[in-house]
C-alpha cells in the first residue's frame, strides 16, 4: 500500500488525503472532545504532511505517517486546551456554568468520553489497534516508539477503560479470560 | 463466553468503539493544504544562499584588492583594469623624457637662469647684442651683415 505513493507527487497526496482524511479525523475525534478542534488538527496535520511530502520515505506507510503528525497535533492541542480551560474557570468564578449544547450531548457517548479522558497516547494506541486494525509493530512505527511501549500502553488503556465503563466487571475475571484466550490461541 | 483481546479490551467495547467511530462523519470542507502552496523542497533556498555567498566573497575580494570599502572605488578599479586609458604618444613619451631629463637637468638649468640676472642691463634691447657692422670681431658676422645690405665692402 505504501508503495503506491510517490514522495512529492501532488496527485498521490490528493489520493492519500481522500483515503486517509476520514480515518485520521475519526482518530482525532476519539482523542479530542471538540469536533471543530478535531477537524482543525486533522487539516493542520495534512498541511504539515503536504509540506514535508517530498521528504516522506516509503519505508513506512503514508497513512501511519500522517497519523503520527495528527496525534502529535492533538497532544499539543490538548495541552493548550487545558491551559485555556483553567483560564475560563478563573474567569467564570462565581458565575453559573453555561448549559451544555444539546447537540453536543447527543453526539457524545460514554465510550468516546472515556477515551477522551485517557492520555492521548493511550487513546491513540487503542484507536489505531482496535478501530484501524494496525498491529503493534505498525502502531510503533506510526507513533515512533517501541513495540513493547505500545503493548504497555494498550494494557494500561484497556484497564482504565474497563474501570471507567464496567465498574462492576472484576479484574480477576478479565485476567482469567485472558489466560483462557492465550490457551485458545496456543491451540490454534 | 466472549473472547477478550490479548491487549485486554473486551470485544463488546471493541464493537462499540467501531460502531461509534463509524457514525462519525468527517466534514467535507476544502482541504486546507490546497491553500498552503507548493510543497517545500529542501534545496529551494540553495540558489539564494549561493548568490549571497558569491556576493560576499566578491565584496571581500574587492575590498582586499582595493583596500577600500567604497564600491565606487571598486568599480573605478575594475574600469581601469578592464578598459585602461588609451595611451597617446605625446602623453606617454613626454613624462618619460621629462622624468629622465629631470635628474640631470637642474645643474644646467640653474646656470642660464643665473647669467641673465647678471646681465640684466644689456638684455633690455637684444638688438644691441648683435655686433655692429664692421666691428671686426668676427668675420662671419661681417659677412652676414654685408650680405644683408647687399653691398659687399670690396665693391666700393
Amino acid at each position: 500500500m505504501a508503495d503506491d505513493y510517490r514522495p512529492g507527487s501532488r496527485e498521490d497526496f490528493d489520493r492519500l488525503y481522500q483515503v486517509a482524511y476520514p480515518r485520521v479525523y475519526r482518530t482525532l475525534t476519539a482523542l479530542l472532545s471538540d469536533p471543530a478542534a478535531a477537524e482543525d488538527c486533522a487539516q493542520d496535520a495534512f498541511v504539515q504532511a503536504y509540506r514535508a511530502w517530498s521528504r516522506w520515505r516509503p519505508n513506512a506507510p503514508a497513512e501511519a505517517w500522517v497519523h503520527r503528525i495528527a496525534v502529535n497535533r492533538a497532544i499539543s492541542y490538548r495541552r493548550t486546551a487545558k491551559l485555556r480551560t483553567v483560564g475560563e474557570v478563573m474567569r467564570r468564578l462565581g458565575r453559573p456554568a453555561p448549559s451544555p449544547d444539546p447537540a453536543d450531548e447527543a453526539s457524545r457517548s460514554d465510550l468516546l468520553t472515556a477515551l477522551r479522558a485517557l492520555p492521548p497516547k493511550l487513546a491513540a494506541a487503542i484507536v489505531l489497534r482496535h478501530y484501524h486494525g494496525y498491529n503493534n509493530r505498525e502502531i510503533a512505527a506510526a507513533l515512533g516508539v517501541s513495540e513493547r511501549t505500545i503493548g504497555t500502553r494498550l494494557r494500561q488503556a484497556g484497564e482504565r477503560l474497563r474501570r471507567e465503563l464496567e465498574p462492576g466487571f472484576p479484574l480477576d475475571a478479565v485476567a482469567a479470560l485472558q489466560a483462557e484466550n492465550r490457551e485458545t490461541y496456543a491451540k490454534d | 463466553m466472549p473472547k477478550i483481546d490479548p491487549d485486554g479490551l473486551h470485544p463488546t467495547l471493541i464493537a462499540r468503539l467501531r460502531a461509534e467511530l463509524n457514525r462519525v462523519r468527517p466534514p467535507q470542507n476544502q482541504p486546507r493544504y490546497l491553500r498552503a502552496g507548493a510543497p517545500t523542497h529542501p534545496w529551494r533556498f540553495a540558489p539564494i544562499a549561493l548568490a549571497i555567498a558569491f556576493t560576499g566573497i566578491l565584496a571581500l575580494t574587492a575590498f582586499a584588492a582595493t583596500g577600500s570599502p567604497n564600491p565606487a572605488v571598486w568599480t573605478n578599479r575594475v574600469e581601469t583594469v578592464i578598459n585602461p586609458p588609451s595611451p597617446s604618444p605625446e602623453s606617454e613619451s613626454t613624462p618619460t623624457e621629462t622624468q629622465q631629463q629631470a635628474v640631470p637637468a637642474p645643474p644646467p638649468a640653474h646656470k642660464p637662469t643665473a647669467q641673465p640676472t647678471q646681465r640684466a642691463e644689456p638684455s633690455d634691447s637684444p638688438e644691441h647684442e648683435s655686433p655692429e657692422p664692421g666691428d671686426g670681431r668676427s668675420g662671419t658676422s661681417s659677412t652676414a651683415s654685408s650680405s644683408r645690405s647687399g653691398n659687399p665692402p670690396g665693391d666700393h
